[in-house]
């Protein structure tokens, strides 16, 4: 019952078997064909991402000079002390310890942590761990395995100034922004521009991270380079930024301004070039690009100051009596006036039904060069009924009012010129003639920045072409030293006859020389300026001046205001005095060192400061 | 004149050999890797190891070549027997090494006496095969193969190797073929693993499977008690294996039995399923070329668990690709359609049953172990024969690999015709 014919003959028996094995052996080879052939680039993604760690090799950012070529920011090296607890004698804790001059507890708390996020990888125990510290472990490595220390870099903030506004700084990027930003190459941790320049040539000053790739063991230990290095990436250098800043010029405007609220923009008329920008109250940019206490981040964003608040660039101002040799040049250049012909001041202009717009004094009989000289405010509301908004605003907008300068990574406001359509959004019923009136002495709906005000002095001082602002002169590539100049827009025109020109810088110089700015002058230098007061609505008025200097070919042009500091001699004048004194000679004067004393006991009311909680 | 060595079979030694080497190649490239540096001490001369087993082998080989074949008939018995006391000695006073009870230290030598097991009870079947009288198969011949091949099974699952079991366990319907068993018997036992492994694949084609197998036995026999069984024994599988995995077995092991089905799953890819997902990684990404010696990845990275013992073929599959690996799978098919061949054409029924068990023994290594790395099969450990690291088991092997081989050379000496 149990026997079987079939399986009686051994032949038949050895058949069924030889079928089974091959059988077996095609189901198998099937199975290889699946895995080794049809799937097998699946698999390669998967066992690459295995046992091949990319690490990546970060080139150092590129450095920032002033003009010159004098360093301002270059890098440093932050040591990180890494532990691999499973290698890592624990007798040895207290060597640590001490080697690291921190207590013993902390090694063994860090070792716990370490152990629980892995045994075997290197985690990072100890950070800013101090080069010397770094050292004496060194001397004691054979004693301490499982150990490693790695560097990154840090920003190093060499200059005596902070020129915060221009450099911004550099953080950890933040974890919205690594998400846009991932396909670019960013990885939890790494550095990234948040501010001015920094952010604005982010690219250049990062350069390109490179890869090692490395075989790494189901331990997670690095055991030999993968494919001997053959698909490594090189990285390459952060390019270096040479700023237009001036190294000497920026450090004094910078002492000026401390105590103050205020912005000042110098800037090169010949190039465009911003010499020097401060905007106080500003940041350390050394601070802000370490990690920072809660605290301190708070102070910052709520601070009524605004620190960040970038005022050179991002601050709307009345220009005051700034405002005037704009007003000349148009009406002259329009023939709203002719440089002989006058107008009669009576100490102020009738806006009809009794209301009056008032003049300092009654300036009687005055002409162009003698409304600018002594600030006459009735002349200039008169030449604001002889043009209209549009001109107003096409003129304003050829020096770059309301409109933006090309400074990449740094905040800016466009101002506001008003032009018919802008009253007419406000007032739907048609407006009254009085309102844009203000606009001619620099009052009323209008608002430019200091950057602005700058680049207008400029250009009248230049008296033919007008540049565009920019604070990066040039890239550097560290490999092959090649310098590019960032590409700029064309150089501007001016649309107004020379001669229109030259009235108005004359009597920019007569301001300097029998005016207002008569204590202003550079000692033995000869500079055209206009000196301003603004309304400011919190507090006291704004002083604000223009200025440039030589007053022949000038290589200076400022903008500078101080918030509730009143009259635009007192403070605003005196600050670019000075920093013009120090481009232009490189030096003070003994007389300009007592009037730099008086001008730093100046102070605007009520600056905040940061004072640290102690722990 | 005929000499005494012209019968030998030079074809199987040449495909012994290959596959040796293969084996010696996969391991040198474990310990002598770029990686080596990371490895213990011990581990690093396993290539050594193997080496120097490889040539013991080698001296056994030609040792068997020379022992007249009666006394291997007349020592088949003792063999077993022999077996059977290692085995319960090991269990006794035996060394666990990863967890199993089966190894016995002679000399300074570890002895995995559940591989010697092997080629004991081959012999040890033969010989009570070979001894019925031709035609006369019976319910007692039949009770005391599945004994001989059960005892040993006990022991070794005793010892906590239910891997190196199930193989004793799988060869039992082998034997009974070879003993001349009707094929409607063994369909019947092989029915439950079918429907088993169906079952942990793709539960409805286990129950389409116990159907259709149901009625192909009805039809095919006319019988009803003989259906009744098969439906039993294949549609009960399904529930038992249910109870089985729901009720009665460990999570662990579970887990040990379905992670192969979805090794990427959560709840398998940190334990079981690891060495599945790597050794998956490891094969396929090799290609159709490899990665070349000593440049895989997932070898080199030592990320396949046990890779130079039972995950040996993650190794041929990484470095050598889809060609290295159809090398080996090519060189076992001819192996085993040479050894069929070769059980043919002897004329003792010992030696044909002998050759039929190492058929048996090397197939179910095959395919349990490469089924095991690319898989197909749950994860059970049993090596690779031939490639594997390990002693015991190459020892075994190539015992009974000698044993056929000379008993097919003397196959003129040893013949029921020459009383």
């Amino acid at each position: 019952m149990i026997q079987d014919r079939f399986a009686e003959d051994p032949g038949d028996r050895a058949r069924v078997f030889g079928v089974v094995v091959l059988v077996i052996v095609g189901i198998l080879a099937l199975r290889l064909v699946q895995l080794q052939i049809l799937d097998a680039s699946e698999y390669t993604g998967e066992s690459r991402s295995n046992a091949v760690r990319e690490l990546r090799i970060t080139p150092a950012r590129g450095t920032i000079t002033d003009r010159n070529g004098r360093l301002i920011v270059d890098n440093e090296p932050a040591y990180t002390v890494l532990i691999a607890p499973r290698y890592f004698d624990e007798s040895r804790a207290g060597l640590l310890a001490r080697l690291l001059e921190i207590p013993d507890s902390v090694v063994t708390r860090k070792l716990a942590e370490a152990r629980r996020w892995s045994p075997y990888r290197p985690s990072p125990a100890f950070r800013s761990v101090p080069f010397d510290a770094i050292s004496r472990l060194l001397e004691h490595r054979d004693r301490l395995p499982g150990v490693t220390y790695e560097w990154e870099q840090k920003r190093r903030y060499v200059a005596p100034f902070r020129a915060a506004h221009v450099l911004g700084y550099v953080r950890e990027i933040p974890p919205s922004m690594l998400e846009r930003r991932q396909e670019e190459g960013y990885r939890a941790g790494d550095l990234i521009g948040l501010a001015g320049v920094e952010r604005g040539y982010e690219s250049q000053l990062r350069g390109r991270m490179g890869s090692a790739f490395r075989l790494v063991n189901v331990h997670g230990q690095e055991v030999e380079a993968f494919k001997r290095g053959a698909e490594d990436i090189p990285p390459i250098s952060g390019r270096d930024i040479m700023l237009t800043i001036d190294y000497e010029t920026q450090a004094l405007a910078e002492s000026l301004f401390v105590g103050k609220r205020g912005a000042a923009v110098a800037i090169d008329p010949q190039t465009g070039e911003i010499l020097a920008l401060v905007s106080k109250p500003d940041f350390d940019p050394d601070v802000m690009s370490r990690p920072i206490s809660r605290e301190l981040w708070n102070w910052f964003q709520s601070s009524a100051d605004k620190p960040q608040f970038n005022r050179a660039t991002q601050s709307l101002l009345s220009p005051g009596s700034t405002w005037k040799p704009f007003m000349a040049l148009m009406a002259l250049q329009e023939g709203a006036i002719s440089p002989t012909s006058t107008v009669t001041c009576n100490g102020g202009h009738p806006i009809g039904r009794g209301a009056f717009l008032k003049c300092m004094h009654v300036h009687g009989t005055i002409s162009v060069h003698s409304a600018i000289q002594q600030s006459c405010n009735t002349f200039f509301f008169e030449m604001m009924t002889r043009v209209d908004v549009e001109t107003f605003s096409r003129y304003a907008h050829t020096f770059g009012f309301g409109e933006k300068a090309p400074l990449e990574g740094l905040e800016q406001d466009t101002g506001l010129i008003p032009d018919s359509s802008y009253f007419l959004k406000r007032n739907p019923r048609g407006w009254n003639v009085g309102v844009p009136i203000s606009l001619g002495v620099g009052q009323g709906d209008m608002g430019v920045t200091p950057l602005q005000l700058a680049r207008y002095v400029g250009a009248i001082g230049n008296g033919r072409w007008i540049h565009a602002p920019h604070v990066v002169k040039a890239l550097r590539d560290p490999d092959s030293g090649q310098m590019v100049r960032p590409d700029l827009p064309e150089p501007v025109a001016m649309p107004f006859d020379y001669r229109n020109v030259a009235i108005v810088k004359n009597a920019m110089k007569a301001v300097m020389e029998e005016g207002t700015g008569r204590s202003l002058q550079i000692p033995g230098i000869p500079s055209g300026g206009k000196t301003g007061t603004a309304q400011n609505p919190r507090g006291k008025d704004d002083s604000v001046f223009i200025m440039f200097a030589p007053y022949d070919n000038p290589r200076i042009a400022l903008g500078v205001i101080v918030e509730n500091a009143g009259f635009g001699a007192t403070a605003a004048g005196p600050i670019a005095s000075l920093m013009a004194e120090k481009y232009l000679t490189g030096t003070l004067t003994p007389e300009s060192r007592a009037r730099m004393a008086r001008v730093m006991q100046v102070t605007s009311t009520g600056v905040a400061v940061f004072t640290e909680v102690e722990e | 004149m005929r000499t005494w060595y012209n019968n030998l079979d030079y074809v199987s030694l040449a495909l012994w050999l290959a596959l040796v080497t293969i084996g010696l190649v996969a391991i040198y490239s474990t310990t002598h890797g770029p990686a080596a540096e990371f490895l213990l001490e011990s581990v690093r001369r396993n290539f050594d190891r193997q080496l120097v087993w490889g040539v013991l082998c080698l001296v056994m080989f030609g040792v068997a070549l020379l022992v007249p074949v009666r006394f291997v008939q007349q020592v088949a018995p003792v063999a077993y027997v022999g077996s059977i006391l290692l085995l319960v000695a090991a269990l006794l006073f035996g060394r666990e090494i990863n967890g199993a009870r089966s190894w016995i230290p002679i000399g300074g030598v570890n002895f995995q006496v559940s591989e010697l097991a092997k080629f004991g009870a081959v012999l040890g079947v033969a010989h009570v095969i070979s001894r019925r009288r031709p035609g006369s198969a019976d319910l007692r011949l039949l009770l005391t193969v599945v004994g001989l091949l059960v005892l040993p099974a006990v022991l070794i699952v005793l010892q906590n190797d239910t891997g190196t079991a199930l193989v004793f366990l799988a060869l039992v319907p082998v034997m009974l073929f070879w003993a001349g068993v009707q094929l409607d018997l063994l369909m019947l036992m092989l029915a439950p693993a079918v429907t088993g492994y169906l079952a942990i694949v793709y539960e409805p084609a286990a129950i389409l499977f116990a159907i259709v197998f149901t009625g192909f036995m009805y039809f095919r026999t006319r019988d009803r008690r003989l259906t009744v069984v098969a439906g039993l024994f294949s549609g009960g599988t399904v529930f038992a294996l249910w109870i089985a995995l729901t009720k009665v077995l460990q999570p662990y092991q579970v887990a040990r039995i379905l992670s192969f089905t979805n090794p990427e799953a959560a709840e398998y890819r940190s334990g079981v399923g690891f060495h599945l997902v790597q050794s998956l990684a490891a094969i396929g990404s090799g290609g159709f070329f490899g990665k070349g010696f000593m440049q895989g990845t997932q070898t080199q990275g030592r990320y396949v668990p046990e890779q130079s013992t039972d995950f040996v073929f993650s190794v041929i599959g990484e470095e050598f690709g889809f060609v290295g690996s159809m090398v080996v799978l090519l060189l076992f098919a001819g192996l085993l359609v040479r050894l069929v061949l070769l059980g043919s054409q002897m004329k003792h029924p010992f030696g044909v049953i002998v050759a039929a068990g190492a058929v048996g023994i090397y197939l179910i290594h095959l395919t349990v172990n490469i089924g095991m790395a690319t898989a197909l099969l749950p994860v059970i450990g049993i090596p690779l024969p031939f490639i594997s690291y390990g002693g015991s088991a190459l020892l075994a092997h190539s015992a009974i690999l000698a044993t056929v081989v000379a008993l097919h050379m003397r196959r003129d000496d040893f013949s029921i015709y020459a009383y």
